[in-house]
């Protein structure tokens, strides 16, 4: 079971991405969040607001959400636009396993992403993050990764339902710059947004990743990440609930193809 | 170079086109780990004269460079080798004065602002191909006319038909009235009624003498528009004349067409080593296939092809004179044979 | 004047056909008010007193810059794919005036973010809209406006050039906001950052527009913004030509 989600996501993920030049990959993958971290940075410098570490390590667990959101979706809306989602969906194999499967590879390349970010953040910024806290950030990094790519998946499903998924993805990953508390401090954002943001992924992982370089052993993150956790697999549950209704729906209504 | 009027200068040339020896490489290449180079010649020295008012018609198969030869014409690509005028000014650098007089249309739904109306659409073009403000009202409403859309103008293009597009991109090349029009396959995707409509249109507006070269894989479109035929295949120019001329490519031959189930590619070479069998093409009907032979006529070869056949379900055979198609497939498969001599064919159908 | 009238009725148009685009209008607007949400709470977590203001109006400015940026510089590429490139490039004028009623108009719709992110400062956080030099706003947001649209056919023709535009236009949206000051003018920036600032147009356009809001010098840096953009479209009108001679040659017109 486990060798097809992998294998069978790999594939999937390089037949979907194969638009990817190498420039576009470092370019809008690479080179994005970094800017994006400093300019967050930057801004927090001039209005005293926020430590360095406090933007280098939020916006590099951040970093993943683009392409591991867009991932998710692409999973799932790119399988519909090739017309390849019919045989996927009519294949034996356990159709959540394989779309679950789709999502890995999103999750890998975010903790890549995530990784450079944080490199890239800390050489720009001249503020280096303690080596003790490496480990616990991989960690970090890779669950909201996972976590991110399952969101991703979740509103791939909801694209099988209506068209404008692209639209709904884009002002989602808009929205997690503020709603996972990555930018401003906790205690400025009112609690509507805080709470809100505890069911957003990456709160979490950012959560525990300020811990970590803060001095913070990994038992101190590890509340943290495990509620990372459970949003993850929370958003996968919902991602293989929607798949499975809206693929009954649409061989009803045969509409599986129908973009 | 100022010309304000209707092309002063260009009224001077005798000739709409003058081509010659043009000739286009495309390069390209693939691949990002280990790139690749590749070149395909499309046009391979294309000689062209078209009169003033001429209805002239390019034909040829996919990728004989027919559009390519276009794109050289209405200076969108500029040549490898050769020279080409149109209406007395170089494709090359004088694009500005071959604009202002030529028309582009081309077949298929692209090309077209979706979410504007068709009268939005055409008023942008009119102001882009500078036709006065104080005519724009008059030629949109002209041109709507032309094409059929009258009354439909104020409905947005993403909600019309493929025909209607094509109409669309009709109206909007005749915008600026000019004096030669370039349609490449106008009538793809256009169902039977609105091809004979666009039909209708393209020989008005040769009537009312607009130059016109058109490209088309429809052969009864070009026997009945076009004054002279020029058939391009690998990229060179393989016969050209009038349509009577052309038929007698065939001339001399007969044309024997079987309906006939489950022949296959045995049987079209046994077919086509019967003595005085020069052509034998194939195409799908429905569940039968008709079996299209060209032969000498002074030879009855329909013995020896039915024994070809034999075993397999025939139904009509029919004998019959060559049509313009027939003389058509008969230059194209001369052309392509590998056994033909290139250089030779190359003069034997330039007939004008 | 007739040439007035083209660019005019081409930008009309090209709005017109942008605004029509539910994903346009929907990533115009929402985004900034992301950003400018954030902004407000940033501002309001800063120890030193922040014009809330301002940062309504920068977000707004940062839509404009989003919106030039992806549009006028996918404005080729965005052509080519609906086809409609070579119809354009076929019209007898230099290339310059075919694209630029294009890059405006993408300036124009991001005045949609400027606009939201006014109406939800006031409607949400109680910002009063009350401008340090309203005749001096009303004036500097059109001639930023303008400016952006002239840079961005700058953007439009090197883009094009350069391969993999694409990569580079969304790389571009964080230093732009970041070099320029269009939230706050960031004065912690290190010192090589400066010269590239000052040559930005969205720099010198930024200025203006928030000085109008929150007080400070309009008109001059406003000159500034307008002068270096003009050489931008002068550039870019050279680059564009350019283009088009080689795309003739290279055959890259159409979507091969």
């Amino acid at each position: 079971m486990l060798r097809l989600i992998g294998v069978g996501g790999v594939i999937a993920y390089r037949a979907l991405f194969n638009w990817t030049t190498p420039a576009m990959f470092i370019g809008t993958l690479l080179v994005g969040p970094v800017f994006q971290l400093v300019f967050f940075a930057f801004l927090g410098r001039q209005l005293a607001v926020g430590s360095d570490h406090f933007y280098i390590v939020g916006n590099a667990v951040l970093a993943s959400s683009g392409a591991c959101v867009f991932g998710g979706v692409m999973a799932v809306s790119n399988e519909r636009r090739f017309g390849t989602l019919g045989p996927v969906l009519l294949s034996p194999r356990s159709r959540t396993a394989v779309f679950l499967g789709r999502a890995l590879p999103y999750a890998a390349n975010g903790l890549l992403i995530a990784t450079t970010t944080l490199l890239g953040g800390v050489l720009v910024m001249g503020v280096p993050v303690p080596a003790s806290a490496l480990p616990g950030l991989l960690l970090a990094f890779t669950i909201g990764s996972v976590s991110c790519a399952f969101f991703g998946l979740a509103l791939g499903a909801i694209g099988l339902r209506f068209r404008d998924v692209w639209l709904i993805s884009n002002v989602a990953v808009a929205l997690m710059l503020l709603l996972t508390g990555v930018n401003v401090p906790a205690a400025a954002l009112p609690d509507w947004i805080r709470t809100v943001g505890s069911f957003v992924p990456i709160t979490h992982a950012a959560e525990a990743a300020r811990r970590l370089v803060a001095g913070g052993s990994l038992g101190d993150s590890v509340a943290p990440l495990a509620a990372e956790l459970v949003v993850g697999v929370a958003y996968a549950g919902l991602a293989a609930v929607l798949l499975k209704i809206f693929e009954a729906e649409s061989r009803r209504r045969a509409s599986l193809d129908t973009l | 170079m100022t010309d304000s009027g209707i092309g002063v200068l260009g009224r001077g040339a005798e000739l709409a086109i003058e081509a010659k020896g043009l000739r286009r490489v495309y390069r390209s290449r693939t691949g990002w780990l280990r790139p690749r180079r590749t070149q395909v010649e499309a046009v391979r020295g294309v000689d062209l004269t078209v009169r003033r008012g001429e209805l002239f018609g390019l034909l040829g198969p996919n990728g004989a460079g027919k559009t390519t030869t276009i794109k050289m014409l209405n200076t969108l690509l500029i040549p490898t080798a050769g020279t080409a005028r149109v209406c007395g000014f170089d494709v090359v650098r004088e694009t500005m004065q071959v604009r202002r007089r030529i028309g582009y249309i081309f077949g298929g739904d692209r090309g077209l602002y979706d979410r504007l109306t068709a009268l939005d659409n055409l008023r942008y073009f009119a102001e882009l191909y500078g036709v006065p403000a104080r005519d724009q009202r008059r030629r949109i409403g002209e041109v709507l006319e032309l094409v059929g859309l009258t009354g439909r103008e104020r409905e947005r293009v993403e909600g019309y038909s493929r025909g209607m597009r094509q109409r669309l991109h009709i109206a909007r090349g005749l915008l600026h009235s000019p004096e030669l029009l370039f349609m490449d396959e106008p009538s793809i995707g256009v169902d039977p009624v609105g091809a004979r409509e666009l039909r209708a249109t393209v020989a008005n507006l040769a009537a009312t003498g607009t130059t016109v070269l058109l490209t088309t894989h429809y052969m009864a479109e070009a026997d009945e528009l076009c004054d002279r035929i020029a058939v391009i295949v690998h990229g060179r120019i393989r016969a050209l004349g009038t349509p009577a001329e052309l038929r007698r490519h065939a001339e001399g031959r007969r044309v024997l067409e079987v309906e006939v189930y489950g022949v296959d590619d045995g049987h079209l070479a046994a077919i086509r080593r019967v003595p005085g069998v020069r052509e034998c093409n194939v195409e799908e009907r429905g569940p039968a296939q008709v079996l299209t032979v060209q032969s000498d006529a002074g030879r009855d070869v329909q013995p020896d092809m039915l024994r070809a056949l034999s075993g397999l379900r025939l139904g009509r055979v029919e004998v019959r004179e060559p049509t313009l198609e027939d003389a058509y497939v008969a230059i194209v498969s001369e052309s392509s044979a590998p056994s033909s001599d290139v250089d030779q064919l190359e003069t034997v159908g330039v007939a004008s | 004047m007739s040439l007035v009238r083209m660019l005019a009725v081409g930008t009309w148009l090209h709005v017109k056909q942008l605004s029509r685009s539910p994903f346009e209008i929907a990533t115009s607007i929402l985004i900034p008010l992301v950003q400018a949400t954030l902004a407000v709470y940033l501002f309001r977590a800063s120890p030193q007193p922040q014009a809330l203001l301002g940062a309504a109006v920068g977000a707004g400015l940062m839509g404009v810059w989003s919106s030039v940026l992806f549009g006028s510089g996918g404005a080729i590429q965005r052509h080519r794919w609906e086809g409609t490139l070579e119809v354009l490039m076929l019209a007898p004028r230099r290339p310059v005036l075919v694209i630029l009623p294009f890059t405006i108009a993408t300036a124009v719709t991001g005045t949609y973010s400027i606009v939201a992110t006014l109406l939800w400062g006031r409607l949400l956080y109680g910002i009063r809209l009350t401008f340090a030099d309203p005749l001096g706003f009303v004036a500097a947001v059109p001639v930023c406006i303008l400016s952006l649209g002239m840079f961005g056919l700058l953007l439009a023709s090197t883009f094009v050039l350069m391969r993999n535009a694409n990569a580079l236009a969304n790389t571009l949206e964080y230093p732009i906001w970041l070099l320029s000051g269009m939230l706050i003018p960031i004065t912690t920036l290190p010192g090589w950052t400066g010269p590239l600032a000052a040559v930005l147009p969205t720099t010198w356009g930024s200025r203006a527009v928030r000085a109008a809001a929150t007080g400070g010098e309009v008109w001059g840096p406003l000159a500034v913004c307008l002068a270096i953009s003009l050489v931008c479209l002068a550039l870019g009108a050279l680059a564009l030509s350019y283009v088009e001679r080689r795309a003739r040659a290279a055959a890259t017109l159409a979507l091969a």
